[in-house]
């Protein structure tokens, strides 16, 4: 209206928010107050200020009093006439309520409880496995005050942390900070035990005194104080005991360790219960450390690392400030590798160390692979596990919550008729409720049963060591119930209030079946299917690069060769020898042949590595320093690229004649390596090696750890712990066989464990495997929950539109235009899901493949057929409902009501 | 009638038994007189205009509407809607009035508030 156009207006816009906001029976009182009120101002303090008060006045009316509906009116209120919606008659009428309408929708009910207690059971395994892993080493009491050293160096290339410490290391802690409790823990291989006349094979573990001080593993008999102060003392743990002298008390009795030659005698002086799954210290016996073998040469030698000290800090120091009282020590007693370190050129790192001596937590140790020399778990795979628990339970609540509100559409009307017969919301959502509870509950009782019977079959399958009595604590229990509780309170209270809010009179007239675009549900598959392919792209990647892991080039021929472990019974270079003669006519044995580093992880379980480095014509050089025997090159089939193989007819090879691989004559800078000769420039005195051939480099140990240049020699006199046995083509497991036959002839007193090493090379990717596979259960199960839901949503919503469906097939629409129709909607939502899901697992993806230096190329495919696969999925799961339906015969659904 | 429920069988349960005299908060009472004063014409707008005027300060609406829709809740007050006037843009107002409930609450306050004021000692203001 032009006229009108002077005279001054409020604020448009806010009025109109407000109009929009305000219950209906408020709106026009308070619009008109608004507009009143303005206009007297407007006259009495300008047009600007008011508009400014119409403002404040509109924000500040803001409140939900605005916007809630009328209340009852005060003569006459329902209440008064109900029962206390929790008073327990009203309880027990819900659960008979609940248990009737369960009972009538058994289909429905089953779905929700197959689909929780799958959830739940795959939940409690992930949960039940990061659990395990995160409690590394807790057990020990003032586990905070334990500490692992490190040493930490600045090097120029990339910084480094080795937490191996050479022998004198500890002593020297010891002398310099006396309040501590320092104690070194050298791993030792299975050794060769004796008591009563019988031979065990047990792991022996050197160290000191204060090991019972740092660590508090339980000495069942013993006194701890004293157990270890003897050289001759041996604690044994329970397991030991067990297996070597049965029920007897073995306190007081002696056994011997070690073979025939070198044998000790030691007295046992104490039971030390088992270490627990989750310690990183384990140990059948542990003697002092003065006993192992290396100790008389090695113990004033700061460069040879080959042990991992533990130490315990006084209650009142912490970590930082002793790292800091650390570093003279590590000037003081580190001078060689902080000046090598200062001649290449290295700088300080953020902390101010070029090279110094850290603290390690032991709530750590397992964790850092790094500092453990690649043992342990990256901590990155416990949270994918927790993730993968967390998602799988979502996927199952969301398929929960789905299934309430569809179902909610068919229930309307009862929900009406109960209103109108004067229920109240607070009763209505209790009661809805309550059949979600008890759905939930059931899945969970039932998952609880399936995780009790599956889990011997779970540890089987992924070398788990799960245990359930590892449920049954406060934390976890309380944890489950948590859990429990919010599942319960969101996935059966949403629908619930939704249903509990329906307007009676609209349901009656049966209006709100048809309405409602339900943006929520779809919202919910979408992220459902988002979470499930996520998942599988992963899976897929995952496999893809463990097979590429696999598959790389080894650099020497893996089929048809046998390992056997020598163990420490015999000689092995003796039961080479015999082997060679024994076995010198047989027509399917190749060649034989012998190392100190088996290939692959053998059934013995050894990694062992020795690595050298040295300055050669002023380049530095660090190789792995690998015995071998004649043949090595024969029986692997590994063919030299310059120069030759050992020979029995040089006498030099076995004493100064090394092999090289050609990364090493790369980092020796040699373009001609044959004929020069190796070593140490700083020594001049020492022995020089004679380079005798170049060799294609191979894969010493798997790619988890740092490849290094190999370099080989042959000895008369180290030990020879491998021996490899090449046979042919036709008879592998008789030549095995065979094999062991001749072993228990030379070899009586050890048991043969000899291994194909292709079993072996597979064996290292143990890890990579065993976690691909719980990545591919998981991801099997989202998939299959999310089917379930998609399922029974489409069952839903076809059951909606019976009439729709009768209607259109009268007007003439074709059974597979139908069948399209009714799918279309569903396959959107996959489409959509895809499309969230891909980018983010090709970045996720990305990230992880970046941690390997052999990784793969993620392929376009992959996304491809997981999309397809997935799109195919819902299609199967939801025509059969569509199709079903747009067979119905029209005058059945069009005649019913 | 379908829901004839038998009043002896049911169990009524009071949570929030209704409180002894009803509580009347500072503001409350400030509204609630001034609906008394304006007697006839008492709605939310002229409510806030008498009452910033009196108080000599700004008064939000929101604050005001709704004191006046919890006195209503309590019984003190009763509504009606009124006349539509131009400068509402035709739209209605909701006149407020007393309810005899309302004006015993008022009388209850005055009574505490004259009775305080007659058991001051006179050396209490007249010293300072």
């Amino acid at each position: 209206m032009k006229s009108e156009s002077k005279r001054p207006a409020p604020p448009q816009w806010a009025g109109k928010l407000i109009e929009r906001i305000t219950a209906p029976h408020l709106r026009e009182e308070v619009l008109g107050d608004l507009d009143e009120l303005f206009f007297t101002r407007a006259a009495r303090l300008g047009v600007v200020r008011a508009r400014l008060w119409y403002l404040l006045d509109c924000l500040l009316l803001i409140h939900p009093r605005l916007w809630h509906h009328k209340q009852e009116p005060s003569s006459y209120r329902i209440t008064d006439h109900q029962p206390f919606f929790l008073h327990p008659d009203m309880l027990k009428n819900y659960l008979k309520i609940a248990l009737r309408n369960l009972w009538k929708s058994r289909g429905y009910a089953a779905i929700n409880v197959a689909g929780l207690s799958l959830a739940f059971c795959i939940g409690v395994f992930l949960f039940l496995i990061a659990y395990q892993q995160l409690t590394y080493d807790s057990f020990h009491q003032d586990g905070d005050r334990i500490f692992k050293t490190y040493v930490f160096s600045n090097d120029p290339d990339k910084p480094v942390q080795d937490g191996s410490m050479p022998l004198p290391f500890a002593p020297a802690l010891k002398a310099e900070y006396p309040e501590l409790q320092v104690t070194r823990v050298m791993t030792g291989r299975k050794s060769l035990v004796e008591a009563n006349g019988k031979y065990y094979d047990k792991l022996i573990n050197y160290t000191d005194p204060d090991f019972l001080k740092v660590f508090s593993f339980t000495l069942l008999s013993g006194v701890r104080e004293t157990a270890l102060t003897e050289l001759s003392s041996v604690i044994i743990s329970q397991d030991m005991s067990r297996d070597l002298f049965g029920t007897a008390d073995p306190i007081g009795k002696s056994l011997r360790i070690g073979n025939a030659a070198d044998g000790r005698d030691f007295i046992i002086t104490g039971i030390l219960a088992d270490a627990p799954d989750n310690s990183s210290v384990g140990y059948d016996a542990l003697v002092r450390i003065e006993n192992s073998p290396n100790y008389k040469s090695d113990k004033d030698n700061w460069d040879n690392d080959s042990h991992a000290v533990f130490l315990k800090l006084p209650p009142h120091v912490d970590e930082a400030t002793f790292e800091g009282r650390l570093r003279s020590f590590a000037r003081k007693y580190f001078p060689k590798p902080l000046a090598e370190l200062s001649k290449r050129g290295a700088k300080a790192d953020a902390q101010g160390d070029v090279f110094a001596v850290r603290l390690q937590p032991l709530s750590d140790v397992h964790f850092n692979r790094e500092i453990a020399g690649n043992k342990g778990t990256p901590i990155a795979v416990v949270y994918v596990l927790l993730g993968m628990a967390t998602f799988i339970l979502l996927i199952a609540c969301i398929n929960f919550i789905n299934l309430s509100i569809a179902r909610s559409f068919k229930r309307a009307r009862e929900v009406g008729v109960r209103k109108a017969l004067g229920a109240l919301k607070s009763s209505l959502f209790v009661q809805i409720w309550s059949e979600s509870a008890l759905i939930c509950c059931l899945g969970f009782g039932v998952g609880a049963l399936l995780a009790y019977f599956l889990l011997p079959a779970f540890n089987a399958q992924f070398g788990a060591k799960l245990k359930l009595a590892m449920v049954l604590q406060p934390g976890f229990i309380a944890l489950i119930l948590c859990v429990l509780a919010l599942v319960t309170l969101l996935a059966g209270g949403y629908p619930a209030r939704q249903m509990a809010r329906f307007n009676t009179i609209q349901v009656l007239k049966g209006k709100v079946t048809t309405e409602r675009p339900g943006v929520l549900r779809n919202a919910l598959i979408v992220m459902q299917f988002t979470m499930s392919c996520l998942l599988t792209c992963c899976t897929v990647i995952a496999f893809q690069q463990v097979k590429h892991l696999r598959q790389s080039p080894l650099g020497f021929d893996k089929e048809q060769v046998i390992s056997i472990p020598v163990g420490s019974q015999v000689n092995g270079r003796q039961v080479l020898g015999l082997l060679r003669q024994r076995l010198a006519g047989d027509p399917s044995v190749l060649s034989i042949t012998g190392s100190n580093v088996n290939l692959g992880k053998g059934k013995d379980r050894v990694t062992s590595r020795g690595v050298v480095g040295f300055t050669y014509k002023g380049r530095s050089v660090s190789t792995d320093w690998l015995l071998v025997d004649y043949d090595y090159l024969k029986t692997l089939r590994i063919k030299p690229v310059a120069g030759r193989d050992f020979e029995r007819q040089y006498a030099a090879d076995s004493t100064n004649a090394v092999l090289i691989t050609q990364s090493m004559a790369k980092m020796m800078g040699e373009p001609n390596p044959v004929g020069q000769m190796l070593r140490d420039d700083n020594d001049t005195t020492g022995t020089r090696s004679q380079i005798i051939g170049v060799i294609p480099d191979f894969q010493l140990y798997s790619v988890g750890y740092e490849a290094k240049p190999i370099t080989m020699h042959i000895s008369h006199t180290e030990p020879i712990n491998y021996i490899f046995v090449r046979v042919t083509q036709s008879s592998l497991a008789a030549a095995m066989e065979n094999l062991k036959k001749e072993w228990n002839q030379v070899a009586p007193q050890s048991e043969f464990i000899g291994s194909f090493l292709n079993e072996n090379v597979d064996a290292w990717y143990q890890d990579e495997e065993q976690l691909s596979q719980v990545l591919s259960l998981a991801s099997g199960v989202a998939i299959v929950l999310s089917a379930i839901g998609l399922f029974a949503i489409a069952m839903l919503m076809i059951e909606q539109r019976t009439k729709e469906i009768g209607i259109r097939k009268v007007m003439g629409a074709s059974i597979p235009g139908i069948a399209m129709l009714l799918s279309r909607d569903f396959i959107k939502l996959v489409v959509i899901a895809l499309c969230i899901a891909v980018p983010v697992a090709w970045w996720g993806m990305q990230i992880w493949l970046d941690n390997y230096p052999h990784r793969i190329v993620i392929s376009p495919w992959i996304f491809v057929i997981v999309g397809m696969a997935a799109i195919l999925i819902a299609m199967a799961t939801v025509s059969f409902q569509t199709v079903k339906a747009a067979l119905m015969n029209p005058v059945k659904s069009l005649k019913s009501e | 009638m379908v829901f004839a429920i038998q009043k002896s069988r049911i169990i009524t349960c009071d949570l929030f038994p209704p409180m002894k005299g009803t509580q009347l908060g500072e503001f409350e009472e400030l509204v609630l007189l001034t609906i008394a004063r304006l007697y006839n014409d008492a709605y939310s707008a002229a409510v806030v205009e008498e009452l910033s005027r009196r108080l000599e300060r700004p008064m939000s609406l929101g604050a005001v509407h709704r004191t006046m829709q919890r006195l209503e809740e309590k019984g003190l007050v009763q509504s009606r809607f009124g006349q539509a006037t131009a400068e509402r843009g035709g739209r209605r107002k909701r006149l407020y009035t007393v309810t005899t409930a309302g004006e015993q609450t008022l009388q209850q306050v005055r009574q505490i508030r004259d009775e305080l004021w007659a058991g001051i000692p006179k050396e209490a203001f007249g010293l300072a």
